[in-house]
């Protein structure tokens, strides 16, 4: 065949008539040989296969992450949406394509762009398992100094960064959480549509749920004109996905460019989750504090009333503590006596039973989650008293105390005590005991808290307990929300669009009002019924259009 | 020829560097290094700078390194395929064992002449939507012009030294370095021109339809600009193209029944 185009390489001979001309430096023969026999192993002989696993022997890749790569790079041309469910790996696969391209010398200049509070975690990812020598963005580097940078958006988009970025040719761009571009009209779709790359990887857990327009622009950033133009596109399918019938060529599309491996096909699924829900009651003192507050309305505003009934349902320190701050002049004869009564309060019923709990683990390592610091510090506390030892970890923990309560716990602790803020980015693999000590009121939330331990590389089927405490607020949650909606024994990766679906923007103030706008309990309970109710609805409906990407 | 003992390489590697080997035991690696190979391997510019502008000769770090993955210890570097050390080591290799003259070592007490070959060792890629890579080691006898395929193979039992042995002299090329290297050149176009290339059609066609889909995306609107910079990239990740990239080369100076 004619017409392809060769490079040659010029500078050799010349350099070496030079070399020639000042008599050396010369190679010595093993030295020359052994130039050779290293070019000769670092080459890919072959336009199929992963070089990289060659070279991360440390790895242990699960099979679907495997596959996964070579349908991104031998199928789709290293343009492709990951789409993979929550706790899968999507990260393992983009680093596995992006050393695969890196290694056969594909790609030398890389723009990884994830959310801000990510940054970190991919740099150290990146580096530490597949030696991808990425930086994180900082002011003093200009944009054209290293290969691999990861920056958040906010950045990249922000005067000066935005002008030098675009004036770069990136060999790969990858945007991790790119269901937040989905929006055709938004300045990040268009900066991101603007920037000059060869392969491309857009990483989103939530492709299909969202209506398909969306899906629409995310593929026109890789693929534009894969899936028509966009009038025809709105004209054939409609902006709306609840409208949509199913469409066996359209479904052939999408999969061309995108690959979403769930639990259940992959050799993920034999992890179990196994549930149990630990019911306890409060002693009459307890109970007799409980419901002095509960009538307390005239007292407190309703919101806040909520929050002390859940605090005193974690701790007598977390309710006590808000109690304190909301004493002034008006509330102090109302408030007083309920601190005293709570400052007379016997150890937390949960607290012996998390200690019985652990006792029963053995040695295992346990991690604890808990909404409310001062549940935190007073766990640890009594723990220790019974001869437990724990570290706490916080979301506001700088990031070397992060990675040094992690060591700790995975090397002395045998328990670790997190609050919310902790629930996420850290992996914890290594463990598969997890006491839910109160509920989020989101369950996004508690999904999140699952996943630090439910994820790609944990060996063992995972123990998940939940306690809740009966005839408290606690109780409406557990068997009315989550429960019901199933949400401990089934993954529901997409609950957060599930939520936008029905325009809940915040599930937690969701819930709130309806406690504080009900006259009664019963009407609260039918109130929170009908909102799982309508979850399980929408749900049932996603599940029905999963085909759209499996 | 492809390295198949990574522990007898980094022994050869850091010998033939003059390093002292301290340890040398089943799967670990003790090597005291060399003010250069410090420099090279263990990233401290600036304590180089520091130490000679104080006027101290400097104290070059010793380096263990794994070679078995069962006997790593936490405490050393596992050094593996893919691992960043190895990495350093490989590309320092490629950048400073590039250029060679060389002269096969003759036992004789008679005048023995050694014929002139440039060899050199070339990697091919071809990059279609994917890419490989194929190595070709040539060699060229510089006084009569016959051509050689596989000199590295041919060679490795050979000693060869940049010296010339007593009694050895060289026949001066007839060829001049420019033109051989343009027959090597030429034979490896051929070469590469006799094959079948389906990868590269493959590679055209698929980039024609993804421009084909792109100008019905942008039919309707004026945004030519974009639609240019989308072909360029779909061009750039296309468009097939081989590639010659000398590993390393030489002058070596054979006796007449070499190769």
């Amino acid at each position: 065949m004619r017409h392809i185009d060769i490079q040659k390489d010029t500078s050799f001979v010349n350099e070496f008539e030079e070399t020639l001309h000042t008599e050396g430096p010369f190679s010595s023969w093993k030295l020359f040989q052994m130039n050779y026999q290293a070019a000769l192993t670092t080459m890919a002989p072959s336009f199929e296969g992963l070089k990289a696993l060659d070279y991360l022997p440390q790895m242990d890749f699960m099979e679907h992450q495997i596959s996964s790569a070579r349908k991104a790079i031998e199928e789709m041309n290293g343009r492709a949406i990951l789409a993979d469910e929550v706790g899968l790996g999507k990260t393992i696969e983009a680093g596995l394509i992006l050393k695969e391209y890196m290694l056969r010398g594909l790609v030398k200049k890389a723009l990884i762009i994830v959310p801000a509070s990510l940054v970190n975690q991919w740099a150290k990812e990146l580096n530490e398992k597949f030696y991808i020598p990425a930086v994180t963005f900082r002011k003093s580097y200009p944009w054209d100094q290293y290969d691999v940078i990861i920056t958040s958006i906010d950045t990249a988009k922000r005067s000066p960064h935005r002008e030098q970025i675009l004036e770069q040719d990136y060999d790969m761009l990858l945007v991790d959480e790119a269901h937040k571009l989905k929006n055709h009209k938004t300045k990040n779709f268009a900066f991101v549509k603007s920037l000059k790359k060869k392969y491309c990887l857009l990483l989103t857990a939530t492709p299909v749920q969202n209506r398909l327009v969306e899906i629409f622009n995310l593929v026109s950033i890789l693929k534009p004109g894969h899936l028509g133009d966009y009038d025809s596109f709105l004209k054939q399918y409609g902006k709306d996905r609840n409208s949509l019938k199913e469409d066996a060529y359209l479904k052939q599309l999408v999969q061309k460019v995108m690959i979403r491996n769930t639990r259940q096909n992959t050799q993920f699924d034999h992890i179990k989750r196994n549930i149990e829900t630990i019911w306890l009651d409060f002693g009459s003192e307890e109970k007799k504090v409980y419901e002095q507050l509960d009538n307390s309305t005239d007292t407190f505003p309703a919101f806040s009333k909520i929050t002390l009934l859940r605090e005193l349902c974690s701790s007598r320190e977390a309710c006590y503590l808000s109690l304190k701050k909301m004493i002034n002049a008006n509330t102090e004869q109302k408030v007083e006596p309920i601190t005293t009564a709570i400052e007379q309060l016997p150890q937390h019923v949960k607290a012996a039973k998390t200690v019985e709990l652990i006792k029963q683990f053995n040695d295992r390592k346990v991690i604890i989650f808990t909404e409310y610091r001062a549940t935190q510090v007073y766990l640890q506390w009594y723990l220790k008293e019974n001869g437990i030892l724990s570290v706490p970890y916080r979301g506001g923990f700088n990031k070397g105390k992060k990675d040094w309560m992690r060591q700790l716990f995975e090397t002395k602790a045998q328990v670790l005590i997190a609050t919310e803020a902790g629930g996420e980015g850290i992996n914890l693999q290594f463990c598969n005991y997890l006491i839910n000590y109160d509920l989020p009121w989101n369950p996004m939330r508690l999904e999140q808290r699952i996943g630090r331990v439910h994820r790609y590389g944990q060996k063992n089927d995972v123990h998940i307990f939940n306690m809740a405490i009966r005839g408290t607020v606690e109780e409406h949650i557990m068997t009315l929300l989550y429960e019901k909606i199933k949400l401990f024994e089934q993954v529901i990766g997409n609950l957060d669009s599930i939520l936008a679906e029905l325009n809940i923007n915040d599930i937690e103030s969701e819930i709130q009002s309806i406690f504080s706008t009900s006259s009664s309990s019963g009407e609260a309970k039918i109130k929170l019924n009908n909102l799982s109710s309508v979850i399980n609805l929408t749900h049932q409906q996603a599940e029905q259009e999963e085909h759209y990407g499996n | 020829m492809e390295i198949n003992d990574l522990h007898t390489f980094l022994y050869d590697y850091f010998t033939a560097h003059h390093c002292e080997i301290v340890l040398n035991q089943n799967g670990m690696l003790t090597v005291q290094l060399t003010e250069e190979m410090d420099r090279a391997l263990m990233n401290r510019p600036f304590y180089w700078h520091y130490i000679k502008k104080m006027g101290h000769p400097g104290e070059p770090k010793q380096l263990t390194l794994i070679t078995n993955p069962e006997k790593r210890d936490g405490k050393h570097e596992w050094i593996h395929y893919g691992s960043p050390r190895l990495h350093q080591i490989v590309n320092h290799l490629r950048d400073h064992e590039k250029y060679t003259k060389l002269f096969e070592r003759v036992e004789t007490y008679k005048n023995q002449a050694l014929f002139p070959w440039l060899i050199a060792n070339i990697k091919i890629s071809y990059q279609g939507k994917q890419k490989k890579d194929e190595m070709v080691s040539i060699g060229l006898h510089l006084v009569n012009g016959t051509m050689r395929l596989k000199m590295m193979e041919e060679l490795q039992y050979k000693e060869l030294q940049n010296t010339i042995s007593d009694y050895c002299y060289t026949i001066t090329p007839m060829i001049k370095l420019h033109s051989g290297f343009k027959r090597i050149e030429k034979v490896l176009e051929t070469y590469v021109d006799d094959q079948d290339h389906d990868w590269a059609l493959q590679s055209q066609k698929t980039m024609a339809e993804e421009i084909d889909l792109l100008s019905h995306f942008y039919k309707n609107k004026t945004d030519e600009e974009t639609m240019q910079k989308e072909i360029s990239e779909i061009k750039k990740r296309y468009s097939p193209y081989i590639k010659f990239d000398v590993i390393n080369g030489g002058l070596f100076y054979l006796a007449e029944n070499a190769v």
